[in-house]
């Protein structure tokens, strides 16, 4: 019994780990914003917000749908489901009022991707940024 | 379609445009070709569907079984500014007799933001757009934003697809936020192409009727969105008239107000949407013969859907439609029009499932028993009193996008 319960308590503890584990949102260092809202964060990963305030094109950077990372993203960061996403992508790529963000394969190309791409922005898992991106912070 | 054939010529020199566009990309750094990327971009569907009803005819001859639901779109969009986008998308669709899947001119629009800042846009569309109505209109014919094989019906009627479709004029936008709350309003005003499915579905067949659109349709949608989508709520219409010659009558016109008001919220792997339609049909001229016809349509569903995992999702519905709201059963339509009961009404429960094995490809199961006829197409279904009243509807999707 015991053995039983300290496994379920180990078990559980394992879960919050992997839930735990952290995303940092990355930009390309030319993005001179320092803060990001929530609700702007959604606005630009649903493709909606295309500009950052000093007028400059957005380039959104993203895993496959399936990636660990991808998923503890979307839920920890914007609060969605990796299918939700995809479908207000799909709302607006097929309508015409918007276009989908650019897929990369691995964490090695997101780093390469936003570091190169004036405007970027995408995601990590924590501390796996380099000196050629910055981080930025969520505001509640 | 015939109201599309001159864009077909145009159309398949953009396709060739785009194909020349994308080849010149493929020469670029790695740098600017992802900045490329997220400004110029093709994308496509597939969709291959199996409908077997064990009574009457729903897209193709479905008694024994028919592939005749087949959707094909390609689309570019360029996006010069942040805030300047052009984006077309050409659509092939077989829906049995419905549609002859004929190649047409889905959208081509230029869009501009006129103003925006952190949380506000402002702007305009120009050109063909699709028309924001309900929840899914403007993605109606793509499988990956469908809530199922088919269009719920009781508001989006295939067998008057046409008459809500697209604009053929301009479109005013403007999205605010405040906090948690997001509020957009689309203005719509335009000229929307007017089909034989309408013209068969507005005035009994046997008539032989003509339409066409009487000046532009006006339409909008109000929507408010609460916690990036967790609560969903909007209010849309159009307005229309319809100028309309009969072999029997003297000419008139079909005044039709089309109202939807949709819901839905979403909570973990739960999804509820429920949307409700109203459409009161006003008769005017042909001698007052048509008269006895002035009706309010309306019908709503309710949907809830439980994503299993990242692959799977399961959903059921319940969908009902009336040609009269105050006649539910059809039973005082029938002697005045004289058709079938049946043919006034549907009531319907769904059950399906959803496979999304990879990001492109998804993959459904459906189920539906019905009871009514009232979403069927004269056109494929010429004797109103030949139709079954009970019925079983199976199908099959298969849809790739990318």
């Amino acid at each position: 019994m015991k053995t039983a319960y300290f496994a379920f308590i180990l078990g559980l503890s394992l879960c919050f780990c992997g839930a735990a584990q952290a995303v940092d949102l990355v930009i390309n260092p030319d993005v001179t914003q320092e803060k990001l809202s929530r609700h702007t964060l959604r606005s630009i990963f649903s493709m909606r917000k295309t500009q950052w305030p000093d007028g400059r094109p957005i380039h959104v950077f993203v895993l496959g749908d399936k990636s660990d990372l991808h998923k503890r993203f979307t839920k920890q960061l914007l609060g969605l489901f990796p299918h939700q996403l995809r479908r207000a992508w799909n709302r607006q790529i097929y309508s015409g009022m918007g276009q989908a963000p650019i897929r990369v394969a691995s964490e090695e190309e997101m780093q390469e991707q936003v570091a190169n791409t004036p405007g970027a922005i995408g995601y990590l898992s924590k501390g796996h940024f380099n000196a050629y991106l910055r981080t930025i912070s969520i505001e509640n | 379609m015939r109201i599309y054939e001159r864009s077909v010529l145009r159309t398949n020199l953009a396709v060739c445009l785009f194909a020349l566009l994308c080849l010149l990309t493929r020469g670029l750094p790695a740098a600017d070709h992802a900045g490329f990327d997220s400004m110029f971009q093709v994308h496509g569907f597939l969709t291959q569907a199996y409908v077997k009803t064990t009574e009457n005819q729903f897209f193709g001859d479905s008694e024994d079984g028919s592939f005749d639901f087949r959707e094909l779109g390609i689309n570019a969009s360029y996006r010069l500014t942040p805030r300047f986008m052009v984006a077309a998308q050409i659509l092939s669709r077989r829906a049995g007799e419905m549609y002859d899947g004929s190649v047409d001119l889905d959208y081509a629009h230029i869009d501009y933001t006129l103003q925006t800042d952190e949380d506000t846009r402002l702007g305009f569309i120009l050109g063909r757009s699709k028309n924001t109505f309900g929840f899914y209109n403007d993605t109606r014919d793509v499988a990956a934003t469908r809530p199922g094989i088919f269009m719920p019906q009781a508001i989006y009627w295939d067998r008057v697809r046409n008459m809500v479709l697209a604009s053929d004029g301009a479109q005013f936008y403007g999205e605010t936020q405040f906090d948690d709350h997001l509020f957009e309003l689309r203005l719509i005003t335009g000229k929307t192409p007017i089909d034989e499915n309408v013209e068969k579905s507005y005035i009994n067949p046997a008539l032989n009727s003509k339409m066409d659109n009487h000046g532009i349709t006006l339409g909008g949608r109000l929507l408010y969105e609460w916690d990036g989508g967790r609560f969903r709520m909007a209010l849309s219409n159009a307005t229309l008239t319809l100028d309309a010659t009969t072999n029997l009558f003297p000419p008139g016109d079909i005044e039709i107000e089309y109202w939807v008001a949709s819901s839905q919220y979403n909570t973990g792997p739960w999804s509820l949407t429920l949307e409700y339609m109203y459409q009161p049909i006003d008769y005017e001229g042909f001698a007052d013969m048509m008269d006895i016809a002035d009706t309010t349509v309306d019908g709503y569903y309710i949907q809830a859907n439980y994503r299993l995992d990242s692959d799977w999702e399961l959903f059921t519905r319940y969908e009902e439609s009336h040609y009269n709201k105050d006649d539910k059963n059809g039973e005082k339509s029938s002697p005045i029009l004289g058709v079938p009961e049946r043919s006034f009404f549907s009531e319907l429960w769904t059950l399906g499932v959803l496979w999304e094995p990879t990001e492109q490809l998804m993959l459904r199961a459906e189920f539906s028993q019905v009871e009514g006829t009232i979403f069927l197409s004269n056109l494929e279904n010429e004797n109103p009193n030949e139709t079954e009243r009970y019925w079983n509807l199976f199908s099959l999707l298969v849809s790739y996008s990318f």
